[in-house]
């Protein structure tokens, strides 16, 4: 699925679509999307094209939103600076995480991330001086672009879409790109890859930097859509595995995939919020268990998600059309 | 003049002596075949030379470059490519794709590395196989895979752990042919292997190993004749 | 020196227990070689199953502790056949997602069926206190000491004399070479997985009358057992057991001297470490896993 053109129709119409759609809650669901989707695209970045599954990629998520939070509370600049900083401070970070792991091979790999974010969860809830503590941080809505104080939800999917664009750009570069051909290798077979000359433990941290520092991109623009940063939810196992959750379901290591899984988990997710509202909590665990549920039955049986089965149905229908 | 240079290799697993002072060169254009019963340290040597292990003692060089310490990616890019005996294929990913990692190594360019491989996919003669995935493939087409891989990255030394292992009969002449083709064109092969027909038509020379150290190293009908590795290997395999 | 004796104690009283939860884990790797990252999930059900027949049956929980174990093993082998059977053979990544899965969908059902609330099993014996050496403990922690000890020294013997141990036992060592010996490896799996689950299950229930109850009450306990898991070796276990006694030690030393609130980061930094440096544990041969053995 190198194809571009479906990737081209699916972010055009979310770009024109502010222009027809004034409904608040549709756009804010597209927001949404876009961001999810991202944060997905960069889990799929280290997770499907290198082969190095995280489940701890909730604590760049959480950089990201911490930096942007505490550069705004802190000391009063932009959360875009905010932005650029978590994302600089999660790619150093991921390059000491992508090294020290670098030999760490599936679930032991998965237990350091998962380690990892519990370390800053734990820092992020305990460091009262500096990060507020488990009361977390309200993000104050200061008016214009610079400070991403925004009401209009339709700059928002303008905002977000780039973002989303960006992260598609960085998996189709990887999709043709040497470097890309040579990364997909050493998922396949580390070793062997070596044996054919692809510096595979350095491909490996560059691809968890990238991931990470997209990630950290994603966390920082939430917490400002939001205007809240609760430690207990960006740095939870639940939200990696929500990433990683939508890049399986859309199909790992496929450009569009994370943004066709980030769909349909938000819509799922949104609709039972609007149909189960009053129960709260236990609407949460509603669509949890749903979650979990996917998860097993996408990887056993829809192991290349949405985007390799409607693949397969297309190319059936192309032989198909062929043979009569 | 030697192009692949062992000298004085040895490697141990806790108490187990796997390589003992294994010293040979090898010339370039030649052809060596690597014999010895199972655990005679012939798989161990081969992770030696690629950079896969590190060894005790000893050093690997090439063209009179040190290739001991540096990682097995290096390794591949100064000249030395290999085939593995347990074969791995990257499954997932179609022939010419399998081939084009191996071209990428020497070419920045995707689309001249997809000529590349595509023109050696043909030459092992899997060009009709080419838009199939890795994992679709019998032994014998992963071993031409395989091979083709390793000769993607346009090696000095080609390093073949078992060409014939596993390999029906019927395709075993075929393989053995392509290898020939290969050394005829003039690269320079170290290859292990089994099947004792096989190695004393194609070798020029032979090294023996039995547990871990040479016992006999030269041209194909004077190792066969020798007395220890008649008593630690042929003797075995022909009364069998 | 007064306080050392106390937590020496307090080491012992508490490794007894996690080494219960890690014996299972490990047992459930060095077999099927697989990670349960679900496993936290079966303590917690454990814990609901020792407070619900408290509540509504007025079952000791001592006296539910001999109903857990086939109640368990019957849980873990219907989950093995529902959801582990079809990918004991898939890669690490599919059995990663499977047993996350199986934590997520677990995990909230419990926050739907008995809402996110800690809820506490009180026994008229709660109070009671024994003075060891000048220390004063719990008395339910104490008989949850000695049990989950009887329990894992009960496995062990099993895993040793049983036939069926034995069976676990070669699988573990060789799984083709089993299947070749006529081994049936789908039944040494579920039996394996089963008694996994039933250790980690009676392990729940010695820690409902000393711990609240809540959904995600498994996560903290079985963070330690991978812990152990992980320093004793995976697969490893009279590694995980040895190990189990050093986390603890870690735990209640760390308690001491930095205070509670952090001694989780010293634990998860210890476990971080040592699966970068040594990522087959401390016992187990280095690069094991690497070599895909």
């Amino acid at each position: 699925m190198k194809a571009v053109a479906p990737a081209a129709v699916v972010f055009v119409c979310a770009g024109l679509a502010p222009l027809v759609v004034h409904d608040a809650f549709l756009l804010d669901s597209l927001v949404l999307i876009l961001i999810w989707g991202s944060a997905a695209a960069a889990w799929n970045v280290a997770g499907g094209y290198a082969g190095q599954i995280s489940l701890g990629h909730s604590a760049f998520f959480g950089i990201g939103a911490y930096a942007a939070g505490l550069v705004v509370t802190r000391w009063e600049l932009s959360p875009w600076l905010g932005l650029a900083v978590g994302a600089l401070v999660a790619m150093a970070i991921g390059l000491v995480v992508g090294y020290l792991s670098n030999r760490l091979r599936g679930p032991y790999f998965v237990l350091a991330t998962i380690a990892f974010s519990q370390v800053l969860l734990i820092v992020g809830s305990r460091w009262r001086g500096f990060t507020s503590g488990s009361e977390g941080i309200p993000v104050p809505f200061r008016p214009g672009f610079w400070t991403l104080g925004i009401a209009d939800k339709r700059v928002w999917v303008w905002i977000t879409l780039a973002l989303a664009v960006l992260a598609y750009l960085l998996q189709l570069y990887l999709d043709r790109s040497r470097r890309g051909y040579q990364l997909v290798a050493v998922r396949e077979d580390e070793d062997a890859a070596l044996s054919l000359g692809v510096p595979a433990r350095w491909l490996k941290v560059a691809a968890i930097c990238a991931s990470a520092a997209l990630t950290a991109a994603c966390g920082a623009l939430w917490a400002q859509y939001i205007g809240f940063v609760d430690p207990f939810y960006v740095f939870s196992v639940d939200l990696s595995v929500k990433f990683a959750l939508a890049a399986i379901i859309g199909g790992l290591g496929t450009a569009l995939g994370p943004f066709l899984g980030a769909a349909l988990i938000t819509t799922v997710e949104t609709y039972l919020r609007a149909q189960f509202g009053g129960i709260g909590t236990r609407l949460i665990g509603i669509y949890l268990i749903v979650y979990g549920c996917a998860l097993i039955v996408m990887v056993r049986w829809v192991p290349h998600g949405l985007v390799g089965w409607i693949g397969e149905r297309l190319r059936r229908r192309v032989t198909a059309r062929a043979e009569t | 003049m030697s192009l692949l240079s062992i000298a004085g290799v040895s490697k141990r697993f806790g108490g187990i002596v796997a390589n003992q002072g294994i010293s040979f060169d090898v010339a370039p254009g030649e052809l060596v075949g690597i014999i010895g019963p199972n655990g005679a340290g012939k798989s161990t040597l081969f992770e030696i030379i690629t950079g896969f292990y590190h060894p005790d003692e000893g050093v690997v060089s090439l063209d009179g470059a040190r290739l001991t310490g540096l990682s097995p990616d290096a390794i591949c890019r100064r000249g030395v490519a290999r085939t593995f005996q347990k074969l791995r294929p990257f499954q997932g990913l179609t022939v010419l794709d399998n081939v084009m990692v191996g071209a990428l190594t020497r070419t920045r360019d995707v689309r001249h590395a997809r000529e590349r491989a595509r023109e050696l996919v043909g030459k092992v003669g899997l060009a009709e196989k080419a838009e199939a995935h890795a994992r679709t493939l019998s032994t014998g087409q992963r071993k031409r895979l395989e091979l083709a891989r390793a000769l993607a990255t346009e090696p000095r030394v080609l390093l073949l752990d078992e060409v014939t292992g596993g390999v029906d009969q019927r395709t075993i002449p075929e393989l053995v042919q392509l290898v020939r083709d290969l050394h005829a064109g003039g690269l320079t092969v170290l290859v292990i292997e089994h099947n004792m027909r096989v190695i004393t038509a194609v070798a020029q020379r032979i090294v023996a190993l039995q547990l871990g150290e040479v016992i006999a190293d030269g041209p194909p009908d004077q190792v066969t004749r020798d007395r220890r590795v008649v008593e630690a290997y042929l003797g075995l395999a022909y009364t069998q | 020196m007064t306080v050392l004796p106390q937590l020496i104690v307090s080491t012992l009283l508490l490794g007894g227990i996690y080494a219960l939860i890690a014996v299972g884990l490990t047992l459930i790797f060095g077999v099927m070689r697989v990670v349960n990252f679900a496993h936290g999930e079966f303590l917690m059900l454990g814990m609901y199953l020792a407070l619900f027949a408290f509540a509504r049956l007025h079952f000791d929980p001592y006296v539910t502790l001999v109903l857990s174990l086939p109640i368990s093993f019957a849980v873990g082998w219907a989950s093995y056949r529902g959801v582990m059977r079809p990918i004991v053979h898939a890669s690490h990544n599919v059995q990663v997602f499977t047993t996350v899965g199986l934590s997520i969908a677990l995990q909230n059902l419990a926050l739907v069926l008995w809402t996110a609330d800690a809820r506490f099993l009180r026994t008229d014996y709660y109070a009671v206190v024994v003075r060891i050496g000048g220390a004063a403990f719990n008395v339910a922690q104490i008989v949850a000491f000695a049990l989950a000890v009887a329990l894992t020294a009960g496995l062990f013997a099993f895993m040793r004399w049983s036939y069926i141990g034995k069976v676990m036992r070669a699988t573990a060592q060789d799984r083709d070479a089993s299947a070749l010996m006529g081994i049936d490896t789908d039944r040494v799996y579920a039996i394996t997985w089963a008694v996994g689950i039933a250790c980690v299950g009676a392990a729940g229930v010695l820690l409902a009358p000393i711990y609240p109850v809540y959904p995600t009450a498994g996560l903290q306990f079985v963070l330690i057992a991978y812990v152990a898991v992980v320093l004793g070796g995976l697969g490893d276990m009279a590694g995980a057991l040895i190990a189990a006694l050093a986390v603890a030690a870690v735990e209640v030393a760390g308690s001491y001297t930095i205070g509670t609130a952090w001694k989780e980061v010293l634990y998860l930094l210890l476990f971080i470490g040592i699966l970068v440096v040594r990522p087959a544990g401390l016992f187990g041969q280095r690069g094991a896993e690497a070599l895909g053995t």
